[in-house]
């Protein structure tokens, strides 16, 4: 009667996910801590002649790097929202069916409130966590716009060029360091609440979302693995997939 | 009102800058290296410097009107202290300045008179120079000269300009009186003459080799020169101050001033901590410098505050890296919020980590999902 | 028959000035001064961090540039109770003697020589007449009568030109010209001179404040650092250069400027006589050499005098409720509550234009027709300026004025009397441009013996941060312009400015007229003042320009 057998090793985080969520993560640190040091750089009260050191150089440079790694595999993760499998849908990211909603409510309920100890079966993310995905996209785009108009005047390259517009939005160059300086605050909170979540469900829940963001699986009751009830929304390359029979295999399982 | 021997003005005589300056003692040696320094200062390449040598040798003296708004009056005051010897020559008589409040010999109707001389019998040829804004609110009473608004002033003088020069960043963004809540509508030049091409010479005020070096190119090429996406010569704004800045090896090497008059100070450390406005201010500070060439506001020791820069009044306060968010509190900087929203997070995060570990206490620690299916069939749910 | 004469623009002043005057028999029977342009700044303040406050009102006026930022870190340090080092003392000291010179001098001559001085005449000249005439007067090198002949050909052939420039349609030729063409011609080339003169004395600005103008001032002392072992700050260099450039000035003011308003003031004896308006002046004081709170440590004495009489210097508190008070009976502003005056602490800004619809023939001087307030003490319209601070230094028996206008007066040979008028302001400038040269020097010497002495602080950093600041303060700083007795006060509620009031020296001189009708300085003055000929105002501008008028500071 109890049902511990009853679950089933679903992949839901192909490779391409993977390696993006590991890079944007290492980008983000890198340049939420490289950011700090540009915006407060620790006091050196040492002897020291300018031409000893560029220690500050070194760490704007990091940045800058950071900061096109960091586009390049956002740019790549919007080509995988089309190309990668139903979890990684761009669909998924937009509020498109009232299921959505309804998903939204019952995580409110379960996971923030606690009125609940049913978990809300949700193969890929649920409703929350992709709209909280679909808000850091959002500010990813932003820091990739202010920060390379930031950068476009230190050089001459062709992507730096194309931001350009950006600065005159905000009145002046000034405000818009304040913006860019204000959103690594945005992603520190996002950092410290999403880490803490996915311990979070892990450790409630059981079925492994920390280790599925670097193997691939998850671990669901049979149940939901197959008839994934959460948001309405899946199917690959954007298409609406018929429902799986009951008892039909687990969604595709490419190699990995 | 003109008494008897007041000279009559007699048709203007094509008389050239170089001969002007020949009749002044200047040596021809003179005038050339002047070419040759001005050239350099506006970025021009030998065969440019050729041509101005040219222009100025053959032409005559440009008629040169230079309206005051709302000002302060140091755009002419920084004008006068061009340093150059032959430039402040220039400046009074290889242009013919004939129309300033600052300096005109004239008064009260003699001075309109002037005005309406110059703008009727040297339609389309002579040069406007505007110092300061044009208050919009109130039908422009905030600034009435002869009982006329700077509106109805500026737009009859600028209607038969030959060119357009605003000074410093009164006349280009409306500097000070145009910070919130900018009682007077204080409005920039370009904004009150639309369409027209304005040559947009920034700075509070801008520095005086900057001011002539812009005269010496409308004079010689008789074009304006290539500007900014602000109407800003490129040959003196297309440089942050920061990438002139000769404290800049500091800068990279990370060696700051923490404190006005700290130990660092004494070094001449880099003043980013202490709020520059170097890296996103574009000026020709670092190189031109002020007064001849003897110092910067850097080199003295006070930050650059970025005088420019459009609003940049309003991005302060000065001695803070970054801006206050507009309406927090002086003390309520970036750092303040997100210092407390990341607190606030963890926090949250920990709390509810407590309650997670009571209210599902049966839920953690056996086996995954049993307890709720127990639940689900409680509830009589597939 | 009356008629009205209206001069505006008001040329060769700084700002926009409006004069019109009722003349009577060639006489002015009746005058009024009015500022036309507005920009708003105590309310731009508003709300601002104390500390940024001295770049804004610095920028109130760039001829007189360093004054307002000078009172206005005064002003917050004494709303904190911040002291400054020594150091830093004498490098806004040296500034401000710099500022005198500089300003005196383009006054005297870009500004005001003009109304003494025929152009057109010094055509006419002999130039060895004009060397004789140099040479007597001062041993200033550039005096050959080769050198005046030179520049007598250049003006000739600029005038033949037929562009005129700034001198195009000036009063020449009119019978208040009484200068002989000699002297005309030698004042023209001092005109040129000082012109090329005047961009040198003010890199005393650049080497302590980064440029002029608008140098940089800080809250607490100086920006610039002094290190004389390194490359990047204030060092031996640096300093030298500062001595040279002072010592050139106080030898161009020795030896131009005050040999040549000797030279003239002979010709113009009459305008000893017109002018003199208000009979009462004041003066806050400034050149602190104890700290700016040691008002008796100042070189320049505060006092305040009433009816002229020079044998009773009075107390003059700029914290009195009762002293200083603004008025807008007939400024275009409006007060909440009640009507009467306000002391700047509880000063308004209120902007509310009544005067007609541009363009105007007339303002209705019945009504409002001015942007500037009213600034009274203890309700007597004062007249402030280098007139002023002399007659307040003579009658207090201060050592070093009293010497310099006794020499002056010795000059002239004229009793202290000729010094009420359109002369004796033009007299009073010079006299003091002396002692600025004398000082400015004094300070130097003392800064060097501190630095030697191994006292390098040029700044302090108590209170620099907002957290050390009461909920609230209140400070005034007070200073003495170019132009005279200027005056910042502040209040400072929750770190953030709540209250900024100017009290600008052309505001007591060129407001309108009081509730009472009591008139102010440029008003004054100009009552008696002959008109030779109502369509030119040669002789109204005469006497405004003796004032200096500075008419973006005055409005603010
Ligand atoms: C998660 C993404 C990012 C974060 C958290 C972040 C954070 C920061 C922070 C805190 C600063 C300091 C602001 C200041 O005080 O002036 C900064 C500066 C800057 N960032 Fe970013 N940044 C991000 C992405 C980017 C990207 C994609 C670029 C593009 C190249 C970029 C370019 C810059 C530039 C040019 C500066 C100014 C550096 C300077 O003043 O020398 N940033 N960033
Ligand atoms: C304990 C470690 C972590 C785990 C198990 C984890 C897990 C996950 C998972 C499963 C996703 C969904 C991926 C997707 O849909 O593409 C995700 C998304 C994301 N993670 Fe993490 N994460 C971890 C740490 C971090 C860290 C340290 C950061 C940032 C510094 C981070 C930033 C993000 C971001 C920005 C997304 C959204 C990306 C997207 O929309 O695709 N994660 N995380
Ligand atoms: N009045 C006035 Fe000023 C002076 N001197 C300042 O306080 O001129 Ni612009
Ligand atoms: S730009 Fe600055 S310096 Fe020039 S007139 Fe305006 S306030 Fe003065
Ligand atoms: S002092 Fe200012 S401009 Fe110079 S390097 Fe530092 S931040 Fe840049
Ligand atoms: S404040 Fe202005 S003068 Fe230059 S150094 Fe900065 S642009
Ligand atoms: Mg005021």
């Amino acid at each position: 009667m109890y049902a511990s057998h009853d679950y089933q090793r679903v992949y839901v985080w192909q490779q391409p996910v993977r390696w993006f969520h590991w890079i944007n993560a290492l980008c983000i640190t890198v340049l939420g801590v490289t950011g700090y040091l540009i915006a407060h750089p620790p006091a050196l009260l040492s002897g020291a002649e300018a031409s000893a050191g560029y220690w500050f150089g070194t760490v704007r440079f990091a940045h800058f790097l950071a900061g096109y790694v960091f586009v390049a595999n956002f740019l790549f993760r919007i080509y995988w929202a089309f190309a990668g499998n139903k979890y990684a849908n761009w669909r998924n990211f937009l509020p498109l069916t009232r299921a959505q909603f309804r998903q939204v409510w019952d995580v409110l309920r379960v996971d923030i409130l606690q009125l609940s100890n049913q978990p809300v079966p949700a193969l890929g993310h649920n409703a929350v966590a992709y709209f909280t995905y679909a808000g850091t996209g959002l500010l990813t785009l932003f820091q990739i716009g202010s920060g390379f108009a930031l950068y476009a005047p230190m050089s001459e390259a062709w992507l730096p060029q194309l931001f350009v517009w950006v600065t005159p939005l905000f009145g002046s160059e000034q405000n818009l360091r304040l913006f860019h300086y204000a959103v690594m605050w945005a992603f520190a909170v996002f950092t410290v609440i999403h880490v803490y979540l996915v311990v979070y469900h892990d450790y409630v829940e059981g079925h492994g979302v920390l280790s599925s963001i670097i193997g691939g699986w998850k671990f669901m009751e049979k149940r939901h693995a197959q008839a994934d009830p959460a948001t309405g929304i899946s199917g690959f390359r954007g298409r609406a997939a018929p429902a799986p029979a009951p008892g039909a295999k687990t969604p595709a399982t490419p190699a990995r | 009102m003109q008494t008897e021997i007041q000279p009559r003005p007699a048709a203007p005589r094509e008389e050239t800058i170089y001969e002007h300056l020949c009749a002044r003692g200047v040596s021809r040696r003179e005038f050339l290296s002047f070419c040759a320094w001005m050239g350099a200062c506006i970025g021009l390449e030998q065969s440019g410097v050729a041509q101005m040598v040219q222009a100025l040798e053959t032409r005559r003296r440009i008629p040169v009107v230079w309206l005051h708004f709302q000002e302060c009056t140091c755009c002419s005051e920084s004008f006068l202290r061009s340093s150059h010897p032959i430039v402040a020559d220039i400046l009074l008589d290889k242009i013919s300045l004939d129309y300033t409040e600052t300096l005109l010999a004239a008064s009260g109707h003699q001075a309109e008179q002037c005005l309406r001389d110059t703008i009727t019998k040297y339609r389309g040829e002579y040069l406007l120079c505007i110092e300061g804004s044009v208050p919009l609110a109130e039908d422009g009473v905030y600034c009435c000269i002869g009982g006329r608004t700077a509106k109805q002033i500026v737009e009859e003088v600028a209607a038969d300009a030959k060119a357009i020069i605003a000074w410093g960043n009164c006349a280009c963004s409306g500097c000070v009186q145009a910070a919130k809540p900018n009682p007077t509508v204080a409005t920039p030049i370009h904004r009150v003459l639309g369409g027209k091409p304005i040559v947009n010479v920034q700075g509070c005020p801008p520095i005086a080799e900057v001011m002539a070096g812009v005269l010496v190119h409308l004079l010689t090429f008789d074009r304006i020169p290539q500007l900014d996406a602000h109407g800003r010569p490129k040959a003196f704004y297309s440089r942050r101050v920061h990438d002139t800045c000769y404290r800049r090896p500091n800068y990279d090497a990370g060696l700051f001033v923490e404190s006005f008059d700290d130990e660092n100070a004494r070094k001449g450390y880099c003043l980013y901590k202490v709020g520059c406005r170097g890296p996103s201010t574009y000026n020709s500070c670092g190189t031109i410098r002020w007064n001849g060439g003897v110092s910067f506001p850097i080199q003295s020791g006070h930050p650059c505050i970025g005088c420019s820069e459009a609003n940049f009044w309003d991005n302060g306060p000065f001695y803070q890296r970054l801006p206050n968010f507009p309406g927090f509190g002086i003390e309520s900087t970036a750092d303040r919020l997100g210092v407390a929203a990341v607190g606030a997070a963890a926090a949250g995060a920990a709390a509810h980590a407590v309650l997670t570990n009571i209210r599902k206490r049966a839920e953690i620690g056996e086996q995954p999902g049993e307890n709720a299916e127990r639940a689900e069939a409680k509830a009589g749910q597939p | 028959m009356n008629s009205r004469i209206v001069v505006d623009p008001v040329t060769r002043i700084e700002g926009h000035l409006r004069i019109e005057a009722e003349v009577k028999d060639g006489r002015i029977v009746d005058a009024w001064s009015a500022g036309t342009m507005v920009r708003g700044l105590e309310i731009i303040l508003r709300g601002r961090d104390p500390r940024d406050a001295w770049a804004f009102c610095e920028r109130v006026c760039g001829v007189c540039t360093t004054v307002h930022a000078l009172a206005s870190v005064r002003a917050v340090e004494d709303a904190l109770d911040i002291r400054v080092p020594p150091n830093a003392e004498l490098i806004r000291n040296l500034m401000f003697c710099t500022q005198y010179m500089h300003d005196h001098v383009v006054h005297f001559y870009h500004l005001h020589a003009l109304d003494w001085v025929d152009v057109v005449s010094a055509l006419k000249a002999d130039p060895a007449a004009t060397s004789t005439l140099a040479q007597g007067v001062s041993k200033w090198p550039k005096s050959s009568p080769g050198y005046f002949a030179d520049l007598q050909k250049r003006l000739a052939k600029f005038v033949e030109s037929g562009q005129l420039g700034i001198f195009a349609n000036g009063y020449w030729g009119h019978p208040a010209f009484k200068l002989p063409p000699e002297a005309n011609l030698m004042a023209v080339a001092h005109y040129l001179e000082a012109l090329e003169w005047q961009k040198e004395i003010v890199k005393v600005h650049t080497i302590f404040g980064g440029k002029n103008p608008h140098p940089n001032y800080l809250v607490g002392g100086m920006p610039c650092a002094v290190n004389i072992e390194e490359a990047n700050a204030i060092n031996a260099e640096r300093l030298a250069l500062v001595g040279r450039l002072l010592a050139e000035a106080k030898t161009f003011v020795e030896q131009v400027y005050i040999p040549d308003v000797l030279a003239v003031a002979p010709f113009y004896l009459d305008w000893a006589g017109i002018g003199g308006g208000l009979e009462n002046y004041l003066c806050y004081g400034d050149l602190p050499t104890g700290g700016f709170a040691d008002v008796a440590g100042y070189k320049f004495v505060r006092g305040a005098i009433l009816g002229r009489n020079l044998n009773e210097v009075l107390p003059v508190d700029p914290r009195d409720d009762t002293g200083i008070q603004e008025f807008i009976d007939h400024s275009w502003y409006e007060y909440e509550g009640a009507a009467g005056g306000r002391h700047p602490w509880r000063g308004e800004t209120n902007l509310k234009y009544s005067g007609p619809k541009p363009p105007y023939e007339h303002l209705d001087v019945d009504a409002k027709y001015s942007w500037l307030k009213t600034p009274r003490w203890k309700g007597h319209a004062m007249e402030v300026g280098p007139l002023s601070r002399m007659l307040v230094g003579y009658a207090a028996g201060n050592a070093d004025v009293k010497g310099a206008v006794t020499d002056a007066l010795g000059a002239l040979k004229a009793p202290a009397s000729v010094l009420f008028s359109t002369l004796g302001r033009t007299a009073a400038r010079a006299i003091e441009s002396r002692l600025a040269a004398v000082w400015g020097l004094e300070f130097y010497q003392q800064l060097l013996a501190n630095i030697k002495a191994g006292d390098s602080r040029t700044f302090t950093r108590e209170r620099w941060e907002p957290a050390s600041w009461p909920a609230e303060a209140r400070g005034v700083g007070t200073s003495e312009a170019p132009r005279g007795a200027l005056a910042h006060w502040i209040v400072i509620q929750d770190r953030k400015i709540a209250n900024y009031q100017l009290v600008v020296p052309s505001t007591w001189n060129a407001s309108p007229r009081d509730g009472r009708g009591q008139r102010s300085a440029y008003e004054a003055s100009l009552i008696g003042t002959p008109v030779h000929d109502p369509h030119q105002p040669l002789e109204i501008i005469r006497t405004i320009h003796s004032f200096d008028p500075c008419l973006a500071c005055a409005v603010h």
